[in-house]
């Protein structure tokens, strides 16, 4: 019955520093993202097959396979060209099939022969806008939904509530989106046909072509958000220190508000950090359904194309802001509860 | 694995390659045609590509090309398509997809000419004429045009061309064709990288000579008689020296064509604009009507099909090169008189066939049976008919080839579902009634299928088939190996130039047999190998392609494959374009003529 | 003790009378399985600067009933009954404006954990200081300010410290304390402590206790102290009420129920207790059986499942009727026994128990 922390054992202890935490975190990202790339690295050499083929023309002779694989630095141990790929992100390195390579150097797409990192920024934006907008719908509507259906539970706005929550969850990306696109695009056209529009040239084009993906990329999140809040608001209400605020006089907004709320939001926070992932699983459907050039189109097409040096890019990266936005909540975490507080 | 995709320089080229999903399955092609889509109420398809195929003079070289009537100047044409052009580098180009969209800015020694009739002729594009021989091919000699100028406004200089072909050598292009190369150099059997390592170092290849700016002498290491079909592919197009930018010139190319790039953004969008330079007196082969392509890279052939038969906004001014009708869409447009107003029919030089190991399946006799056997007509059902996948093929040369002769030694017009009793005659003349073969397949819904009906139609002749399902990632990889387990799998093949040189012999000549060499079949017959020399040394075109013609029965006759499809093209374009041809070289829509209504 | 009958209807002021009056209250709750009779007819007044110990096994209505004092049932379901005077004002036809006022004002309460009773995202000043502005209006700083004081009142040290402290840095009788200082940081005139030692424990027990007492003699508060444990009841309170199954079994001063007590539910709750001048030896004799369902209270007497002496009674008034609380004032309990019989009856448990003790010897 009692209040409990969240047991995550990569929290901080009451007692650290915010700075060793940081350090301490940090580190563990890094070692994480090390482990990545490396079984991603190995796991694409365990398939038999050679990208080197790509490079190769028709009728491709052995001394030109050789050379390519040499140009591509494949013809060297696995670790070698495992140290080269990690060097190269902060030493640059000279690639002779794509030529010079800066740093931060991920590499050159073997499908579309551009640098794996500048292909990655190139697209950032897209996915970073399409996350970030979702996640302020997501948390916006779900957190508010959730409160008003915990405020009137019972009544016929939490049923409503809670019944197109369930609705919501149930609903596809890939099904909704062209779905919507079809009514609100094509047939009343009140918003322009999806694409991004970088938010420096054109804020609010940014936000009108980018808000038909928010909603879609948010309704499955969005209705698990709404659940999730009132099933904890209404936990929170239970709680006893919700009573006690209670038998001080605190008003019912007072207690939902002030108290309550901070309780609820703590597993929210939580949760949200995990959800990060499956996010950014949804903005590469997303991405696909409204074909929007993110880094899920490139993640996909990597893939497709068995492109290594994408592939890795795109996983590097992506795994880099899952782990580096989970701090991000771990430290957020830490002003919502006190209990975890760093010293 | 089968292939909508025309993006077809070879299967080794394209599939092996890792992108394997360009002509392979993921085309969607392979396992999304209905079975409708094969019915038997489908109109049959013209042969509108089998068509002569001659070499030019000096006069059909010169420009300007022909007006197309009822075409005018301006405008934007729009191109959707799936994938980015994956280079544009011309030393770097082999896929058709990247040609198509390269002889907007690229030229090339020579390049062909098709007529009203279809017939296609082999002219000077950026030479006068197609080039001269007077030691049986050994020696070739181009002389250039008059006012030729790159995008800049610079002249386009014999010391260029020799510059361009140079560059090849270099170590990071390694996409492209390598036929000059390994001619240009002293020893055509020695790696041609070991002979001359490009001119990035200042040293110069002694086999080109530039007499004067006018003259490029090319002193081959033998005779090819076809040496100026080798210099129209996209891979020998002119690249300026003082604008190389070596691994960055694959996207940025400089301009010698009617258009420049204005801009690329890799899988999203390629922009071109007039080039100014260009003097269309100087090309016999392009027009450029419109003033500016914006081309859009993404779309899937279900999304194109959509946009072209909604026919709305910017797309009635689109084409597409490559996407072809959506297989689920083909009898919707087949039935609809004005979508196929605006459609394009063609034979592709790409062709398919069951490779037949002749290294283990060593009796002919068997392989013929195999052939009697084969449901050619069951297969083409399943991937959804002649539109969808192709005509049924009877021979190794597709009929866009020089010389092309039609015959069929195995009852496939008659029988095309497979003759199990004359199958049965022959395995008893073998004096193996009952023979088992190993079947390698790419493990997809449809090959599966295909399979299946194999497996049938075999069984009724007495021969056991036993499927080997293989991963689409590494199908090559491991039929690739001239000891590999397999009897019978697939391939494809499209030649490089529309002669028998590039469509046979890489694949049949017994003495070029190796590991993951093209000749998936391993045949190695004596008298072929030396009717292959003989034909190539033959200098008159026409002459020649007799010849390969009868080499093309004698293989047929070994049965070491068992053809096919004539691959088809069926695609759609706007209804505000004129001018949208079907290009049977690439086997795609071509660019060169279109104009905005 | 005395009670005064009154006429008036809910609401309206009465005379004189007790500083605080429930009478006749009655709380349900609907729940799925059908609906708890948590308190059911309960009546007990209290003095102004006396305190109320009421004991009980869980589940008895002792909290329900304090919280119904308080009005923190969710109206939703629970269905309350009956009425509740402090002082002039009754409270369960009060609104709920009404209410908020008075809680925390002139009515405060203190729960048993004050871990989780304590808010864990706000610091302690805080919580202390958020009543005394709501209440009185006072400024920020002016709260922080009494909130030390009161951390100082309740023997807090370095309360300037404290103050700022989260509930979590504080040991468990330190937040008892806190909460106490929360309860009374606006001086109530009622406070209900619910088990407030339980959870500590004994020495600080003792602490908190002694606290209360002195607060009480200093302020004048009164206090009702719900517990199951009679010590705590010896020790602290002026009168009992003794609680079963949502009603009051027995009730009278601390020395009268102690000393005589008449219902058999209060002997076995005595002898359930250990005493510190009897031997360790002698058994504990815990009241045998499992308090009632509320949900479906048995019938007659609801002690009478786990009653010895219902043939004693008869049963037929046992099982049947429900026994009324009586007399109405002063030592009450609600038995059918004779008060002969239940002296009887006690001298005899009494002996038996003292009889084992000096058998072991």
């Amino acid at each position: 019955m009692g209040r409990r922390a969240p047991a995550r054992s990569d929290r901080w202890s009451t007692y650290e520093t915010m700075t060793s935490f940081l350090v301490r975190r940090i580190l563990g990202a890094l070692m994480i993202l090390l482990i990545i790339s490396a079984v991603t690295f190995y796991l694409f050499y365990a398939v038999p097959r050679d990208p080197a083929r790509a490079f190769c023309g028709k009728i491709c002779p052995p001394e030109t396979l050789q050379l390519v694989r040499h140009n591509l630095g494949m013809d060297e141990p696995l670790f070698v060209q495992y140290w080269h790929w990690l060097a190269g992100i902060f030493a640059g390195r000279e690639l002779v099939q794509f030529g010079d390579c800066p740093a931060p150097c991920l590499g050159y797409s073997f499908a579309t022969q551009e640098p794996v990192f500048g292909a990655i920024v190139d697209r950032f934006p897209v996915t970073l806008s399409l996350t970030f907008g979702a996640s302020i719908v997501i948390l916006a509507f779900g957190i508010v939904t959730g409160m008003i259906a915990a405020w009137k539970v019972g009544q016929p706005l939490d049923k409503i509530a809670s019944a197109s929550s369930v609705i919501g969850a149930s609903l596809q990306i890939y099904f909704v989106g062209p779905l919507l696109a079809f009514y609100l695009v094509d047939t009343m056209q009140l918003i322009p046909r999806p694409s991004y529009v970088p938010i420096t040239d054109d804020p609010v084009g940014w936000f009108t072509h980018l808000l038909l993906p928010w909603v879609v990329l948010s309704i499955i999140f969005t209705a698990n958000y709404t659940r999730m809040t009132r099933s904890q608001m209404v936990e929170q209400l239970a709680e006893d220190y919700v009573r006690t605020a209670r038998a001080k006089g605190m008003s019912n907004r007072t207690v939902f508000f002030r108290f309550a709320w901070r309780g609820a939001m703590i597993p929210i926070v939580t949760i949200f950090g995990v959800d990060l992932a499956t996010l950014l699983g949804g903005a590469i459907i997303t991405e696909q359904t409204f074909t929007l050039h993110g880094i899920g189109e490139l993640a996909v097409r990597a893939v497709q194309n068995n492109d290594l040096p994408m592939l890795l890019g795109v996983t590097i990266v992506g795994a880099a802001m899952i782990v580096l936005l989970n701090i991000v909540v771990d430290v957020l975490y830490a002003f919502i509860d006190p209990r975890v507080r760093l010293t | 694995m089968r292939s909508h995709s025309r993006r077809f320089v070879s299967m080794t080229a394209v599939l092996a390659a890792g992108a394997l999903a360009l002509a392979g399955c993921a085309k969607g092609g392979g396992g999304g045609a209905p079975e409708g889509a094969a019915g038997s109420s489908q109109k049959p398809l013209e042969n509108k590509a089998v068509s002569a195929i001659s070499v030019g003079t000096a006069g059909d070289s010169t420009g300007p090309a022909p007006e197309v009537p009822g075409a005018k100047p301006g405008g934007t044409v729009y191109m959707i398509d799936r994938d980015d052009f994956s280079h544009l580098d011309p030393g770097r180009v082999y896929l058709n997809y990247n040609s198509s969209v390269s002889a907007l800015f690229t030229r090339t020694l020579t390049n062909y000419k098709q007529d009203d009739a279809g017939n296609i002729k082999l002219v000077g594009d950026l030479a006068t004429d197609t080039g001269t021989t007077t030691d049986g091919g050994k020696t070739w000699k181009f002389t250039l045009k008059d006012g030729l100028k790159w995008q800049d406004g610079a002249p386009i200089t014999s010391g260029d061309i020799k510059y361009s072909f140079e560059r090849l050598f270099a170590d990071f292009i390694t996409e492209g064709p390598d036929y000059a190369e390994s001619w240009l150099v002293p020893d055509a059997n020695k790696p041609f990288r070991d002979q001359y390592k490009g001119p990035y170092d200042g040293k110069e290849l002694d086999t080109i000579e530039t007499p004067d700016d006018k003259t490029v002498v090319f002193h081959l290491n033998a005779a090819h008689p076809d040496f100026n079909f080798t210099v129209a592919m996209t891979g020998y197009g002119a690249v300026p020296k003082a604008h190389d930018t070596k691994q960055k010139y694959d996207k940025q190319p400089w301009s010698s064509g009617p258009y420049k790039i204005v801009s690329h953004v890799t899988d999203k969008s390629l922009d071109l604009e007039r080039n100014e330079n260009w003097d269309k007196n100087t090309d016999p082969i392009r027009h450029a009507y419109p003033d500016k392509f914006h081309m859009e890279f993404g779309l899937q052939s279900q999304q194109s099909t959509e946009r072209f038969m909604a026919d709305t906004g910017n797309d009635k001014q689109a084409f597409t090169f490559h996407n072809p009708v959506a297989p689920e869409r083909i009898q919707e447009v087949l039935g609809n008189p004005d979508l196929m107003k605006r459609s394009l029919q063609g034979l592709t030089p790409f062709t398919t066939f069951y490779n037949i190991n002749t290294k283990r399946v060593t009796d002919v006799n068997v392989r013929k049976a195999i052939q009697l056997a084969w449901p050619s007509k069951q297969i083409q059902q399943l991937q959804g008919g002649e539109i969808s996948a192709g005509k049924i093929a009877t021979t190794v040369m597709s009929p866009t080839v020089l010389g092309y002769e039609a015959f069929d030694l195995y009852e496939k017009s008659s029988k095309p579902e497979g003759d199990p009793e004359a199958a049965k005659a022959l395995l008893a003349k073998a004096g193996n009634a009952t023979p088992t073969i190993v079947y390698a397949y790419n493990q997809t819904p449809t090959q599966e299928k295909v399979t299946i009906a194999i497996k049938e139609a075999l069984g009724k002749a007495g021969i056991k088939v036993v499927g080997k399902p293989l991963n689409a990632g590494t199908y090559y990889d491991a039929i690739g190996p001239v000891d590999n387990k397999y009897d019978v799998y697939w391939g494809g093949w499209a030649a490089d130039w529309p002669t028998g040189s590039t469509a046979i012999q890489p694949q049949f000549d017994g003495r070029q047999i190796s590991d993951n060499a093209p000749n998936y079949s391993h045949l190695n017959v004596p008298e072929i190998n030396s009717a292959i020399d003989k034909a190539n040394a033959a200098t008159d075109p026409a002459e020649a392609g007799k010849a390969w013609a009868a080499i093309d029965r004698q293989i047929m006759e070994q049965a070491a494959i068992i053809p096919e499809f004539y691959q088809t093209y069926f695609g759609l374009y706007g209804s505000g374009l004129g001018g949208v041809r079907f290009d049977p070289i690439q086997g795609e829509q071509s660019a060169l003529n279109i104009y905005v209504k | 003790m005395t009670t005064v009958s009154w006429s008036g209807e809910p609401g309206t002021s009465r005379g004189p009378g007790p500083f605080l009056s429930v009478r006749d209250l009655s709380v349900e709750f609907s729940t799925e399985d059908g609906v708890v009779h948590a308190v059911d007819g309960l009546s007990f007044d209290l003095e102004k600067g006396t305190t109320l110990g009421i004991v009980g096994e869980s589940g008895s209505g002792k909290s329900v009933t304090n919280l119904a004092i308080l009005g923190l049932h969710n109206p939703a379901y629970t269905r309350i009954g009956g009425e509740i005077w402090l002082e002039d004002r009754e409270l369960i036809s009060a609104d709920r404006a009404t209410m908020e006022k008075l809680r925390g004002d002139r009515v405060a309460m203190i729960f048993q954990d004050p871990l989780t009773a304590l808010s864990p995202f706000h610091t302690i000043g805080r919580q202390i200081g958020e009543v005394y502005r709501k209440h009185r209006g006072a400024s920020k700083k002016e709260a922080r300010d009494r909130a030390v004081e009161m951390l100082r009142r309740v023997g807090i040290p370095q309360p300037e410290v404290r103050v700022d402290h989260y509930p979590h840095e504080f040991s468990g009788g330190m937040r008892q304390r806190a909460m106490i200082a929360m309860a009374l940081v606006c001086d109530p005139d009622l406070l209900i402590a619910d088990e407030p030692t339980t959870a500590l424990d004994v020495t600080v027990q003792a602490q908190i206790l002694d606290l209360l007492k002195d607060l009480q003699q200093q302020f004048g508060t009164s206090i009702i102290l719900i517990t199951h444990d009679l010590g705590v009841v010896a020790n602290t309170a002026d009168n009992v009420l003794v609680m079963y199954a949502g009603r009051a079994a027995e009730r009278g001063t601390v020395r009268e129920v102690l000393r005589e007590p008449r219902h058999p539910y209060t002997w076995g709750l005595l002898s359930s207790m250990p005493r510190l001048n009897s031997s360790v030896d002698v058994p504990l004799k815990p009241v045998r059986g499992t308090p009632p369902s509320l949900l479906n209270p048995p019938s007659g007497c609801p002690f009478h499942p786990r009653c010895d002496y219902p043939r004693l009674a008869g049963p037929e008034l046992c099982f049947g009727q429900r026994p009324d609380i009586s007399p109405e004032t002063g030592h009450g309990d609600a038995c059918y026994l004779t008060l002969a019989q239940k002296s009887e009856l006690r001298t005899a448990q009494t002996e038996q128990t003292e009889d084992r003790t000096e058998d072991r010897a």
